[in-house]
């Protein structure tokens, strides 16, 4: 079953087209790994997702509720993390989470879960604003797991981690649809760490989806074309540069 | 609800200190002003109030709006400077509710400022006016009607902080705004009707020239059409973004 589903989502910026007739089908309790090129659309149809743009065409589900109409009943269900930790620098991490935890309605022993998840209970009382980069992303990773919402919208959740952190937040992706019964839809340009962690993956360039499917899926495809299937990275950048041909771009 | 989550934003950022000083301010202009023109206002004719709201609220209006100002962008500023307003957008919150808790504060604030300043104005009045009875109720007619004309203003101060995303934009909007309006002539009545001009009006002034459900309706209205533009912009931004 699909928790989320798109149907030619479509979003334009002036004659600039990020999203083209997009058809996305994310099954419930999976890690969807969302992969394309800087500029591609990923980011833009997150946000659509959130209700932070407009769809210019087309629609979506997410888990039964349509946009605009139930935009905020959508929101109580996604945890998000967009592109930047959004937090305010003049309250320290766990005055941030305490806001997050008020609106959800969240009981406030959800705070201390959501630090302890991402590692950063130490630095409670620190102001946001002094935090390091790493810290800042556990911090709107924990902004987002906050709840432990059914489903997770993250968006290069591990720019600015160290490898350990790396390996702690794939890990920690990894284990939620089967610890919360969670779907996670992540984007990352780590492609090893997709590799690692996703169920499906779905690839985009310039707006359009290349694929989508299983990894054992993808492997099969690129077979075909002709395509190297060694590792993920190897395949999508050939597929990338094949798109890119075909529309008589660059490489 | 969203009234303590955005008190609890403010935390740190300096805005209450800031209304704090700027009242304090404001207050003690009256005073330092009659420790010098004492013999003068005293001999004046009309209400002890009148006077001295005559003599000092020009100033003190000035203020109150720059205070305002500094305050809106003081808000919006901890909203965009770590992207905590995007942190918002995708909570199950509306937009609308938080900017509207943000203008219940900046007007409680602002009513605290009017009154301390009218609790000074009566003080001065009680000192150094032999002949003043205090009235209660004059002084909070005149504080209702100063927050009330003084409102429009705040609230058109918080859309313009809404929208810009550079603090020091929207911070410099509000001041040429202010010295543009202080310059329109008091007595008009259109002119006078204007965010950033209507503070400026006095309740004994009014009174006189029977203007004061005028003042009050329209400034009433304009707060309630600024308010009015936020949600549709707001509805708008999305469209863009």
């Amino acid at each position: 079953m699909n928790i989320i589903e798109t149907q030619n989502l479509t979003k334009t910026y002036g004659d600039f087209t990020a999203v083209s007739h997009l058809n996305l089908h994310i099954r419930k309790g999976s890690v969807y790994g969302f992969l394309g090129p800087n500029g591609a659309g990923k980011s833009t149809t997150m946000k659509m997702f959130l209700g932070l743009t407009k769809p210019t065409d087309g629609s979506f589900h997410i888990d039964k509720k349509t946009y605009p109409s139930d935009r905020v009943s959508i929101l109580k269900e996604v945890g998000s993390f967009i592109e930047a930790p959004a937090f305010y620098g003049n309250l320290t991490g766990e005055e941030n989470l305490q806001i997050i935890q008020k609106i959800l309605g969240l009981p406030k022993s959800c705070v201390d879960d959501a630090l302890e998840l991402v590692g950063l209970t130490e630095f409670r009382k620190r102001l946001a604003k002094k935090y390091s980069l790493g810290m800042k992303q556990r911090l709107g990773l924990a902004g987002a797991l906050i709840g432990r919402p059914p489903i997770l919208i993250l968006d290069e959740p591990t720019n600015g981690l160290d490898p350990v952190g790396i390996h702690e937040i794939r890990t920690l992706i990894r284990s939620l649809p089967q610890k919360y019964d969670c779907t996670v839809l992540v984007s990352s340009h780590l492609l090893p760490e997709v590799e690692l962690m996703a169920d499906d993956i779905g690839i985009l360039n310039h707006g359009h989806l290349l694929f989508e499917g299983t990894m054992d899926d993808l492997k099969r495809s690129a077979r075909a074309a002709g395509f190297p299937t060694d590792n993920l990275e190897d395949t999508f950048l050939a597929m990338i540069d094949e798109d890119n041909q075909r529309r008589g771009g660059a490489a | 609800m969203s009234l303590l989550i955005e008190s609890q934003k403010l935390k740190r950022t300096g805005y209450l200190p800031a209304f704090l000083a700027g009242g304090f301010l404001a207050a003690a202009f009256p005073v330092v002003y009659m420790m010098v023109k004492a013999k003068e206002l005293t001999l004046a004719s009309g209400k002890p109030i009148a006077v001295l709201m005559s003599a000092n609220w020009q100033m003190m209006a000035m203020l109150n709006i720059l205070i305002s100002i500094c305050g809106a962008c003081t808000m919006y500023h901890t909203e965009y400077a770590d992207n905590g307003t995007q942190k918002m957008s995708v909570l199950p919150i509306r937009q609308g509710n938080l900017f509207f808790s943000k203008f219940v504060i900046a007007a409680l604030v602002l009513s605290v400022m009017v009154v301390t300043e009218m609790a000074v104005l009566a003080g001065c009045a009680e000192y150094w006016f032999p002949s003043y009875v205090f009235d209660l109720t004059e002084i909070l007619k005149t504080a209702g009607f100063q927050i009330v004309v003084t409102l429009p203003t705040v609230m058109l101060m918080l859309v313009i902080a809404s929208a810009c995303k550079n603090m020091w934009v929207s911070l410099g909007i509000g001041v040429i705004l202010v010295f543009t309006f202080s310059i329109f002539p008091q007595d008009n009545a259109v002119l006078g009707l204007f965010p950033f001009a209507s503070p400026y009006q006095v309740l004994s002034t009014a009174v006189e020239n029977s203007r004061t459900a005028l003042y009050v309706i329209a400034c009433g209205i304009e707060t309630a059409l600024f308010g009015i533009a936020e949600v549709i912009y707001l509805k708008v931004r999305r469209c863009y973004e």
